[in-house]
This record gives structure tokens, C-alpha cells and sequence, in this order.
């Protein structure tokens, strides 16, 4: 290789395309490196730490194991019921706060937990917690519209309370007339 | 002697000839031809060029392996973070969800526990219930259940004596094998996890909603608050811990089935080898784990 001629004005466009490949190289690979975050392709195509973070957020769900761990006479009421089935969320909201409170009353004797009449929980807000004996508690589940399967027992609200001789039809809590919550069969 | 083609026309092969022509030819730097000796000198060139270009190709594309004692580091931090956080991810793990219309009484349980679990945003939703209504006359009717069931105004909306039939269709992330939504996102935010669960990585997205155009099924959209995207991820922080999914959990009549596919044990296995299941778009080619019990054709 002649060096003269490898810088003379012959092989000045060459030189202008070598020196562009690899200051264009050398800057896209320092622009890779800064992007790509260091643990890219551990686990696959993808941050591998994103995989931990996901499996690490916190359980919100309450499962009826919480609450029997106090409650549980409500356990026994509903062992043999048809309504074993529902959690006791679905009713009652999930009751964070109370179950805070209640783990905390455990650890400390001091600490006191919220009597009932203070949850402002609603059932068709869905927050924390309450006591409902409201129809519309049974009948989101209950009620017969368009689409119910017929192998569930829903019902047509004013034909059943007809049939079955309630006395107030327009009470908010009528199912209690003959129902309870836990344990419904008559 | 080869013809000479003589461009700038200062006389016939002036340059080419082999004494006092050449030297010419070497001070200028431009006649127009060549000689013999610049043809070896060339073609020397490109084969050495040829070769060192194909050579540093070659080694361009290897894999670039990260640093080995990087790496023991990063699986040490991964296993004891693992025990405090939740399960590690497993690769045998494969995850699968069955659905059973025939069961689901659009109670919405499963919507609330969902929204609660996952801090879901007003006005969006990660799972949701519709329901399909054939009316005697052929036409169809889609809507969805509210979030806390039917109330007893709704009950009445529909004339009962035009209906044909009518079911509900839970739906939620398919967590499809060929997921289209990993294939187009530019900065691979949206990942497969190992068990097969569609994840995605908040910190790397960045906005662009490619893939909620790409789902076909319409599970994923951009949430408000974090400026991402956001889909159903099957509760992943719950199932790595041996939990069902929130809405699994919730469903009073067990119209939804959370499990292993690959233990052929578990109880989605053995349900899915059962009865004949369907998956939604199959022509689409995604292959869903996510399976349908009582799907009749009009659903998509």
C-alpha cells in the first residue's frame, strides 16, 4: 500500500466515507450505551428488573381468611349455605382501613378499631367497609335481567315479593324480611 | 494492445506509455487511464478492503455477552430479592385463564375487585363484562354490565318478549403466544414475561399507544395518570404468589378459571381437555391463553 497515494486527492471521498462510518459508529454505539438500560436482555428482550417490579406490587384483595381470622362465627353461619360462594368483600366492601386498624388493635391492646356506625363505605361506591342489609346488595347478584342463565336463582323483584307476601314492597331492606345475608336459604 | 480510452483528449496515450508518459501520469494525479502498475496496486486494494470490511462485519454481529461477574451479581440480588418480594419468575411456569359465559350472572364483582386491586382509573377498565342480546327479529345487541351490577331501573330497559337469547361475555388481556402488541413496541416496553404473561415495563414506555392500536382485542389503553400503557396482567404480583387473579377471586359463580396449563393436573387442564373451548379472533393467528367455554360465533 502505497501511503502517498492512500492521502492524496484521489482517495479524498473514500476518506470522507471511512471517517463518517466510523465516527457515525462509534457515536451510535455511544448513544446505545447511554439508552439501553444495563440489565436489557438478561431475561429477554426487555428491562429485566421491570419483571421484579411488577411481581412486587402490593395485595390489596382481601380474601375471607382475613376476616375470618376475627369473624368467626359468620364462618359457621355460612359453611353450609348456598352463599359460601360470595366473599365476604362483595357484600361488605374491601375494608382496608379496617383491617389496618384491626392488625393494629392485635399488636397493640391500646389501639381501638372504628365501631361500625363509623365506616362510611357504600355499596355502590365500593369503598372499605359496611354493613348493608340493602336490596340493592342482594339484587346486583339476584336481580333477573336479560341474560341471567337460567340455572341461577335470580328473581323479578315485584312478582317475588308478591308470591312470598312481603309487607313493605318498597323498603330498602325488604330481603330481610325473610332472608339473612349469610346464611339466605329458608 | 488494449484499446485506450483517452477522456480529457490530450493526445493518444500519451500517458500510457511506459517511460516518460507514467511519470507524468504520477505528478498530475489525473490523465484519464491507467497503467498496469495502478491496476495491481488497485485491485490489491479493494481485496484488502473487501476483507477487512466483511471481517469487521462479522464481528460486529456477535452477541455482545455482558460481564460474567456482572451477571453472578445480578442472579445472587435476584434470588434473596426474590424470597422478600415474591416468587422469581419460573420459564416452566405457563399460565392459563378459562372462561365459562354459560355461568357468569353479570353480578360485576369481578370489575370492582379489579379496579380496587389494580388501581384502575375512572373511565377505563382492565377487565369488563358484556353482554350479547339476540333479538327474535336477527339483530344484536351489545352492551356492558356496570360496575356494581344491575339495579332494578336497568332491569326492565329491555323488552324480554323480543329476545331471542342472551348471555354475558367476560373479557380481559388474552396474554396471546404471538402477541402483537410485543412486536411493534419501538423501545420493547411491552414484554413477555417468562411464564407468559404480557407485561409492561413503566419506566421504558413511552407513549406513543402503537400498542393499543395493534390489540386486536381492544384490552389495552393509556393511562391518565402515568402517561402509559396499561392492560390486564393477570395479577401477576398476585399469581407469582400462589393467588388467583382479583377477578378470578371475585366471581361469585366461578365463571372464571385461573391456572397452570402445564401441569395437566390442575383444573383449567383438565376442563380445557374436557369440553370444547374456543378462543376469541382465532383467524387473527394470536393464539390467546385465554379460552371460552359457551362462546357462540357472534362473539368477537
Amino acid at each position: 500500500m502505497n501511503l502517498r497515494r492512500l492521502f492524496s486527492r484521489d482517495t479524498r471521498h473514500l476518506r470522507i466515507v471511512v471517517f463518517l462510518i466510523v465516527v457515525g459508529g462509534a457515536g451510535a454505539m455511544f448513544v446505545r450505551s447511554q439508552l439501553i438500560p444495563p440489565d436489557f436482555g438478561e431475561r429477554g428482550p426487555y428491562r429485566a428488573a421491570a419483571l421484579d417490579e411488577e411481581a412486587a406490587h402490593p395485595l390489596i384483595l382481601q380474601s375471607d381468611a382475613t376476616c375470618v381470622k376475627c369473624h368467626m362465627d359468620v364462618h359457621e353461619e355460612r359453611a353450609e349455605s348456598p352463599h359460601k360462594a360470595v366473599r365476604c368483600l362483595h357484600c361488605h366492601g374491601n375494608g382496608r382501613e379496617h383491617i389496618a386498624a384491626a392488625m393494629a388493635a392485635e399488636d397493640s391492646p391500646d389501639s381501638v378499631i372504628p365501631p361500625a356506625e363509623e365506616w362510611d363505605g357504600d355499596f355502590q361506591t365500593g369503598i372499605d367497609l359496611f354493613i348493608t342489609q340493602d336490596r340493592a346488595t342482594c339484587l346486583a347478584c339476584h336481580l333477573s335481567v336479560v341474560g341471567t342463565p337460567e340455572s341461577f336463582r335470580s328473581i323479578n323483584v315485584s312478582e317475588h315479593l308478591e308470591e312470598q307476601g312481603a309487607d313493605e314492597i318498597e323498603s330498602p331492606n325488604v330481603c330481610y324480611e325473610c332472608h339473612d345475608g349469610h346464611s339466605p336459604g329458608l | 494492445m488494449t484499446f485506450e480510452l483517452n477522456i480529457l483528449g490530450n493526445g493518444e496515450g500519451s500517458c500510457c506509455s511506459s517511460d516518460a508518459g507514467s511519470g507524468q501520469c504520477e505528478t498530475s494525479g489525473s490523465c484519464g487511464c491507467s497503467d498496469q502498475l495502478d491496476e495491481d496496486s488497485r485491485r490489491s486494494f479493494l481485496r484488502k478492503a473487501t476483507t477487512t470490511t466483511i471481517g469487521a462485519f462479522s464481528l460486529s454481529v456477535l452477541p455482545m455477552a455482558p460481564d460474567a461477574g456482572e451477571q453472578a451479581q445480578k442472579e445472587i440480588n435476584g434470588h434473596s430479592s426474590g424470597g422478600a418480594k415474591g416468587a422469581s419468575p419460573n420459564e416452566d411456569v405457563l399460565y392459563g385463564f378459562l372462561v365459562d359465559t354459560s355461568k357468569c350472572i353479570g353480578a360485576g364483582k369481578c370489575l370492582t375487585a379489579c379496579r380496587e386491586e389494580n388501581n384502575v382509573p375512572e373511565g377505563y377498565a382492565r377487565t369488563w363484562v358484556e353482554r350479547f342480546v339476540h333479538f327474535k327479529d336477527g339483530t344484536v345487541q351489545v352492551d356492558l354490565v356496570p360496575e356494581t351490577g344491575f339495579t332494578e331501573e336497568d332491569a326492565s330497559l329491555i323488552d324480554r318478549e323480543q329476545v331471542d337469547r342472551a348471555y354475558f361475555v367476560p373479557k380481559l388481556c388474552n396474554q396471546c403466544e404471538e402477541a402483537p402488541c410485543n412486536q411493534v413496541c419501538p423501545v420493547h416496553a411491552s414484554y413477555t414475561s417468562p411464564e407468559g404473561v404480557e407485561l409492561v415495563d413503566g419506566d421504558r414506555c413511552i407513549g406513543c399507544a402503537y400498542c393499543v392500536q395493534a390489540c386486536p382485542y381492544g384490552v389495552r389503553f393509556m393511562n391518565p395518570d402515568t402517561g402509559n400503557a396499561d392492560k390486564c396482567t393477570w395479577c401477576y404480583h398476585r399469581i407469582t404468589r400462589d393467588e388467583k387473579p382479583a377477578c378470578v377471586e371475585a366471581c361469585p359463580v366461578d365463571a372464571r378459571v385461573f391456572g397452570r396449563l402445564d401441569d395437566p393436573n390442575s383444573e383449567i387442564s383438565r376442563r380445557l381437555s374436557a369440553v370444547p373451548t374456543s378462543v376469541l379472533k382465532e383467524h387473527l393467528g394470536t393464539h390467546p391463553k385465554l379460552f371460552y367455554i359457551g362462546n357462540s360465533e357472534e362473539v368477537i
